[in-house]
């Protein structure tokens, strides 16, 4: 784990409202694995630091993708080349590959393309065939980038792609399932996949298993820390009903 | 018996000798390697902050605990407020029983003491956890909780009056030969009233102040941002409340009170040493850097070296400004 202060080095656009932002951080970049997290610190900014998962490692970077969803996120998107934010990483417990499943599907909802390039790049290093099934609201709003020997769309409105979420485009057999995205997408995915793996967002403070701040309930009753032992789980092993979207002050829902 | 906030112009003296920075200080019957620790539930028990420098640790209170194991509150816990967060863990945590057997003997190893954090829903729980803590080694003194805000029984409700305070901490005395600390709730008609209650009921330190409770809202929703709907606010945005209360408690005892309450470096730790306390406890400011302790001792040596000693009666102008000389604190020594 390091704490490093990172300066931004690129940024491009990969949908609508979304970007990614590209920080110098080597020593987090050679160790990240896909699916673990930095702990992002703003200053002058927010108290806290803000979770991210990483996108995509490479040589010295570490990129990071986002939209403006409220202080955080938007001071974010002001940095200019050159500023620097405190990166905290890596964090948490990625995505386990299972090579002997020969293939595997990611199924990325939103936002939740995240933590999938790094998790096609990790597989298909592997030896594994790479199916990244990616969902939005719409067109505009589906990611531009996608990693992996094919790739499958979805839009809620049908402008692109399947009409419905990833999951209803998720080609048989899918192999080892990943996931990640909305808390109710995810919640369905683990009724159809309940071994697929699954990374969750939840609110954070520490994000080094400190505080308890990021519970994610299980279904044998216990709270686990989303910043420790997530944020990839077994998507049966938790209790969707008491698992709570992370909301952000300020924003159009 | 309550001294009017404005009117009070006795000076800001410290209330017992100054930290002595040459070496570890004694405070409460504790023996502290530097005037900093960590805030219980902001360092865990110890073993799961990374990157903090260890030798800068005066001491540690680790995350309160219960008789028994407990789940904590539901999600979300946690809600960021301007310049602070506001928390609903719900004391989530193994029982004393794990503490002793998992924790204490790493405890006992460590060059800094630590305290354990005791939570009851009754008088005789705290005194149960306190006779269970007594003579096990690793466990350097307690700090009796009666300001938890989030727990539906005991806990805070203890710290609001002074009857019930003191019967708490009379309870844990008479069941432990280790230091008592009474952590303090700001949630009081009467602070300096508790205060007393503690110190006469044989409390050796008091750690001033625990969480103010707050409350935050999802406009959308209509419902509270908290799975416990209410929670703990702490962080920058109560250091002034902090300070001040930390400084009507020093003023109305005579043992030693540990300053807490927003501390983020070692400016904000000197406000507390100057208010009177002996020693002061980081907490929020971890989550934010886990080497937020290392940081504020760092500044604290530059500080209080003989250059860096605050020019105390003269400026800025204070409280204690028309009472020159104010003794303040200068690393081992007293400056008059």
């Amino acid at each position: 784990m390091h704490d490093l202060q990172a300066p931004l080095v690129r940024r491009r656009r990969v949908a609508g409202d979304v970007f990614v932002l590209g920080f110098r951080a080597g020593p987090i970049a050679r160790e990240v694995r896909a699916g673990q997290f930095v702990n992002v610190l703003l200053r002058p900014g927010p108290l806290l630091r803000r979770p991210f998962s990483v996108y995509r490692a490479e040589g010295e970077l570490v990129e990071l993708v986002l939209r403006a969803v409220g202080e955080g996120t938007g001071r974010l998107l002001e940095l200019r080349r050159g500023d620097r934010v405190g990166l905290l990483g890596p964090l948490g417990r990625g995505f386990a590959l299972d090579p002997t499943a020969g293939r595997v599907t990611l199924v990325s909802g939103g936002l939740g393309v995240a933590p999938m390039p790094m998790a096609a790049h990790q597989a298909r290093a592997m030896g594994m065939e790479v199916c990244w099934v990616h969902g939005a609201r719409t067109a505009a709003d589906l990611c531009s980038e996608w990693e992996g020997d094919e790739v499958r769309w979805a839009t809620e409105d049908g402008s692109q792609g399947v009409r419905g979420t990833a999951l209803e485009a998720v080609p048989e057999p899918a192999g080892q399932v990943l996931a990640c995205g909305p808390i109710p997408m995810l919640a369905a995915l683990a009724r159809r996949w309940p071994e697929a793996q699954v990374a969750v967002e939840t609110v954070m403070a520490c994000g080094t298993g400190v505080c308890l701040g990021c519970a994610v309930p299980l279904t044998s009753g216990v709270y686990t820390r989303a910043c420790t032992e997530g944020p990839v789980y077994r998507a049966g092993s938790i209790d969707w009903e008491r698992l709570p979207a992370p909301t952000h002050r300020g924003t159009a829902p | 018996m309550t001294a009017p906030p404005g009117g009070d112009r006795r000076p800001l003296g410290v209330v017992g000798p100054a930290p002595d920075w040459g070496g570890p200080l004694e405070v409460g019957g504790v023996r502290l390697a530097t005037p900093v620790m960590a805030a219980s539930g902001t360092f865990g028990f110890g073993t799961e902050v990374p990157l903090c420098d260890r030798r800068a640790l005066g001491g540690m209170v680790c995350k309160g605990i219960f008789l028994e194991p407990r789940g904590g509150a539901p999600p979300p816990r946690i809600v960021e407020t301007p310049s602070g967060m506001l928390n609903a863990i719900g004391l989530q945590g193994p029982g004393v029983e794990a503490v002793i057997r998992d924790y204490a003997p790493l405890w006992a190893t460590w060059p800094f003491p630590v305290l354990v954090n005791l939570n009851g829903e009754t008088v005789e729980e705290y005194a149960e956890l306190a006779a269970r803590l007594d003579g096990v080694p690793g466990v350097s003194g307690l700090e009796v909780n009666i300001s938890c805000p989030n727990v539906h029984r005991g806990g805070m409700l203890f710290g609001h009056d002074p009857e019930p305070a003191a019967a708490v901490t009379a309870a844990v005395r008479a069941r432990t030969r280790l230091p008592v600390w009474v952590k303090l709730t700001p949630a009081t008609g009467d602070i300096a009233a508790v205060a007393r209650a503690c110190e006469e009921a044989g409390a050796d330190a008091l750690c001033a102040v625990n969480a103010f409770v707050g409350m935050a809202l999802d406009v959308r929703t209509g419902q509270p941002r908290l799975g416990f709907r209410t929670g703990g606010l702490s962080g920058p945005a109560i250091r002034p409340l902090a300070v001040y209360l930390a400084h009507r408690v020093a003023q109305a005892v005579r043992i030693p009170v540990i300053g807490i309450g927003g501390i983020t470096c070692a400016e904000d730790a000197m406000e507390f040493l100057l208010a009177g306390c002996r020693a002061v406890q980081v907490g929020t400011a971890t989550f934010v850097d886990p080497n937020a302790i290392g940081k504020v001792v760092a500044g604290l040596r530059r500080r209080l070296s003989p250059e860096g000693a605050p020019p105390a009666p003269e400026a800025p102008t204070g409280v204690g400004r028309r009472h020159s000389p104010v003794r303040t604190v200068a690393g081992d020594r007293v400056v008059e």
